[in-house]
């Protein structure tokens, strides 16, 4: 079964279309990393699946349900975990709090009322276990605005994996971070089980390659080209597009 | 084991343990004894001190924990009183255990009103609307001739709760004992709420809506029972203020009202479980202090207080005083484990 | 006819006051992203001002209605240079002490004029009625009306035919690139907000004689224009002047009709407006 399957999405925003019927689809487990260059609708098309922003045309089909015009809340639900570009966290919350909402979050008990979150004790070992996973343990009552930016994403990255969702979206996951740190993170995708679908978008080649069994590459909302890594890094045309910007980008000499 | 690993995080040494209980035993004190042996119009104003810091603490449920500044909130404070007041003119109906559930369901209804509209827009226009919505109800509380004595805008001459015991009768210390015991009740409430999954659900939409929407909370959904909450209890604080004041009147529907809140909150920290206390006690008894010698005046000193406050006190006064624990608790109390 | 004349002329002559405060109301918070709360209260500070300079002194109405403009202008530019500014980036922090200001300045105004009588005025030049095409007109009204029309069009002249006005609304739909472009932002912020203020100070007194002076009157007066941006749009000269001809009509004729609901008329207008289409009539999308 696919994981997910999108059919002719666009998007337009006034007379921008930032994305233009767009169709691909994810097999259960695929590890699909999304590149192109800056503008080319990535993020768009991250808000789209996840229901952020409603396409202007097209559908959406997760686990074989038609989730078009399901809001983000209900896509979590069902199995949906997203990182975003800029992080995200809570950062007037502490490290704890940060991770026991992410738990609550698909859990009923999360419209309780007048009983202590922190009496939860099977989440509570839970976020221990994941904190104590990335060695922030010791910050548990530290705001997370006070966090190092590795710090901060290693936790965003940790608490998106935390619910074991079916579909993970990450949004420039290495943004920010080094060498080292960029590849703890392929170790994490490359160990995750065969029922996560990742979807990965990101400017880091090292990581796509190193985590993608196949590559899309977007240009101004469209799909240009769809194939195994291999084959995307040998494409003339992707390659056109990505000489095309660095030339532009300050060579003053021939074109 | 789990739990045993949890004990272990939460074992101290008795110094951590004193500091730990200090603030309470310091309210005990504060709360319990010592108006017992203050003069009778010191205990009147300790009883408007909890009854304003009912409904700060209402307030700072949907400002400091939810993040949406609502403006208008006498709104529901004024809707709990004028139930009460009104039906205790026109039906006579005095018992506490009648008036006081009649009063949170009647603010209730409006706060869920309100906030059914209020929320269909974000920002701004939740500003503006909210604050409409206020003004309201102030012109309702103005021109409804029901809800006024002998023509004057307001309803007076309004008794104390009858608590349905024979033979009892009210005095200053009783009523102050009387309003505490509710107070605490509905703190604990309040207590619980800040600290459940719900509460914590609402400071994650104050911190970023839209993760929290990716994470699966139903973030109107959660902004709208914060709505209907902070509704019940600042109708509970205009119950108790209507038996307290033995007055009601369109003022306390208005700008002026709504006004008090805001600024005990933050002067005493948004966002905080005592904040909403703290910057009630130090409202009110500034109010009453500026009362003996600029009685006029007041409301500019309350309105410097406040730009001062907004200015420079960042956080409120529960924050340096958090802080001040914090740190005597890490001199002197446990190690992090 | 009777009763739908003097009623049109009230209802479009208090319009045309609602306008002329929402508009400064409505581009202030297009602008600068804040409510500004105390917008009301420079009304109220320039009827005060005016009745001063027309009444006490008895000096020329005009003049007063300049000096009242001035004294909103004064009191706007304290409020932004030395509060708001030092508040950037942080809109709820501004709103609260735009609402504090409310506060202040209506008890100020307690102090200096006192109590709580409602003071109307209007020039000498202006009382009576006179007669075109044989029915009476209320003079002042016609003033009232005269002048909303000439500002409304020199507003929206200065909107959408000047780069003064190029600037206020590319800077409204993108600050950072605005900025970017080499455009001191800040400056033309406070050159709004003082226009703005002095525009609300100065229909302080040429609306006096509809509403007068009195010391919540800078509430009063902000729930109007509050609902009149619901109602016609946010940050827009044409929004203003729809939602504030809309809303005088609609109160002036609410409150000839059915007295008993004369203040909930125009609530209902904004509730509907609430439910059909949030952003106002003429809203910009933001």
């Amino acid at each position: 079964m696919e994981a997910l399957r999108v059919e002719g999405l666009t998007k337009g925003f006034g007379g921008v279309h930032a994305l233009s019927d767009v169709s691909f689809s994810v097999e259960i487990g695929e590890h699909l990393g999304i590149i192109g260059p800056n503008g080319a609708g990535k993020t768009t098309l991250f808000n789209l699946i996840n229901g952020q922003l409603p396409p202007t045309s097209g559908r959406i089909y997760f686990f074989g349900r038609d989730i078009t015009n399901m809001p983000t809340y209900s896509r979590a639900h069902l199995g949906q975990s997203r990182s975003f570009q800029l992080i995200s966290l809570f950062p007037n919350l502490t490290v704890l709090d940060n991770t026991m909402i992410t738990l609550h979050g698909t859990k009923l008990s999360r419209f309780q009322i007048l009983r202590p979150t922190y009496a939860y004790l099977d989440l509570f070992a839970k976020a221990q276990e994941i904190l104590a996973s990335i060695a922030l343990w010791e910050q548990k009552d530290e705001l997370v605005k006070n966090l190092s930016y590795g710090e901060q994403r290693r936790l965003e990255i940790a608490l998106t994996l935390a619910l074991e969702p079916k579909l993970l979206l990450l949004d420039e996951p290495s943004c920010g971070l080094t060498g080292a740190e960029s590849t703890e993170i392929v170790d994490i995708l490359n160990k995750l089980g065969g029922n996560i679908t990742v979807l990965l978008v990101a400017h880091d080649m090292d990581l796509v390659f190193g985590v993608a069994d196949r590559v899309i590459v977007l240009h101004y909302g469209k799909i240009i080209a769809n194939g195994k890594p291999e084959d995307i890094r040998i494409d003339p045309r992707v390659k056109e597009i990505y000489m095309g910007i660095e030339e532009n980008a300050g060579n003053t000499a021939t074109i | 084991m789990a739990t045993d690993k949890i004990r272990e995080a939460f074992r101290q040494p008795w110094q951590s343990q004193l500091i730990r209980f200090t603030p309470y035993i310091a309210g005990a004190l504060l709360l319990v004894i010592l108006p017992a042996v203050m003069p009778s119009y010191v205990q009147s104003i300790w009883t408007r001190f909890l009854i304003f810091a009912l409904f700060a603490s209402s307030y700072d449920l949907i400002y400091g924990h939810t993040g949406l500044l609502s403006l208008g909130h006498a709104a529901y404070f004024g809707a709990g009183g004028y139930a009460v007041a009104a039906i205790m003119l026109h039906y006579n109906i005095n018992s506490f255990w009648i008036t006081l559930p009649l009063g949170i369901i009647m603010a209730t209804i409006v706060s869920a009103g309100f906030g059914l509209l209020a929320l269909r827009v974000s920002g701004m226009y939740f500003l503006l609307v909210t604050f409409a919505f206020g003004e309201a109800l102030y012109a309702f509380t103005w021109n409804m001739p029901w809800l006024s004595t002998h023509g004057m805008q307001g309803i007076a001459g309004l008794p104390r709760p009858d608590l349905g015991i024979p033979g009892f009768t009210w005095n200053t210390i009783s009523f102050y004992y009387f309003i505490l015991v509710v107070f605490l009740i509905c703190f604990f409430l309040v207590y619980r709420i800040m600290n459940s999954p719900f509460g914590h659900a609402l400071r994650g939409i104050r911190e970023g809506e839209s993760r929290m929407r990716a994470l699966g909370y139903n973030t109107w959904l959660y902004k709208y029972i914060a709505f209907i909450i902070t509704g019940a209890f600042a109708g509970a604080a205009g119950v108790l203020f209507v038996y307290y004041n033995r007055f009601i009147s369109p003022t306390h529907v208005g700008v002026a009202t709504s006004f008090l809140p805001m600024i005990m909150v933050i002067i005493g920290g948004s966002g905080t479980l005592l904040g909403p206390v703290i910057g009630a006690f130090v409202i009110v008894f500034v109010e009453y202090f500026a009362s003996l010698f600029t009685p006029e005046r007041w409301p500019l000193i309350l309105g410097a207080i406040f730009v001062a406050a907004i200015m420079y006190a960042r956080g409120g006064i529960s924050i340096h005083l958090t802080r001040l624990w914090k740190r005597l608790d890490y001199r002197y109390g446990s190690t992090k484990s | 006819m009777e009763l739908l004349l003097p009623n049109l002329v009230n209802g479009i002559s208090f319009g045309m006051i609602l306008f002329l405060i929402a508009a400064g109301l409505s581009i202030v918070m297009g602008l600068m992203g804040i409510v500004n709360l105390a917008h009301g209260a420079l009304y109220m500070v320039g009827a005060y001002v005016g009745w001063t300079i027309a009444v006490q002194w008895q000096l020329s109405f005009w003049l007063a209605v300049f000096v009242g403009g001035l004294g909103g202008a004064l009191v706007g530019l304290l409020i932004e240079r030395v509060f708001l500014r030092r508040l950037y980036k942080q809109p709820n922090e501004q709103v609260l002490l735009t609402y504090g200001f409310v506060y202040i300045l209506s008890n100020l105004c307690i102090w200096v004029w006192g109590g709580y009588r409602r003071l109307q005025f209007t020039a000498p030049a202006l009382y009576g009625s006179m007669d075109i095409a044989g029915m009476p007109f209320a003079k002042d009204r016609l003033v009232i009306i005269a002048i909303g029309i000439i500002i409304a069009v020199a507003l929206w002249w200065l909107q959408d035919r000047t780069r003064v006005g190029a600037i206020v609304r590319a800077g409204m739909d993108d600050k950072e690139t605005t900025t970017g472009l080499g455009i001191n932002l800040n400056l033309v912020f406070t050159a709004v907000f003082i226009l703005a203020a002095f525009i609300a100070g100065a229909a302080g007194v040429i609306g006096a004689q509809l509403l007068g002076a009195y010391s919540w009157l800078g509430t009063d007066i902000l729930l109007y224009a509050l609902i009149v941006v619901v109602v016609g749009g946010l940050g827009s000269v044409q929004g203003a002047l729809l939602g504030g001809l809309i809303i005088g009509l609609i109160d002036t004729f609410g409150k000839a009709l059915f007295p008993q609901f004369a203040m909930f008329t125009i609530y209902l207008a904004m509730i509907a407006i609430l439910l059909a289409k949030p952003s106002g009539l003429l809203g910009r999308k933001t």
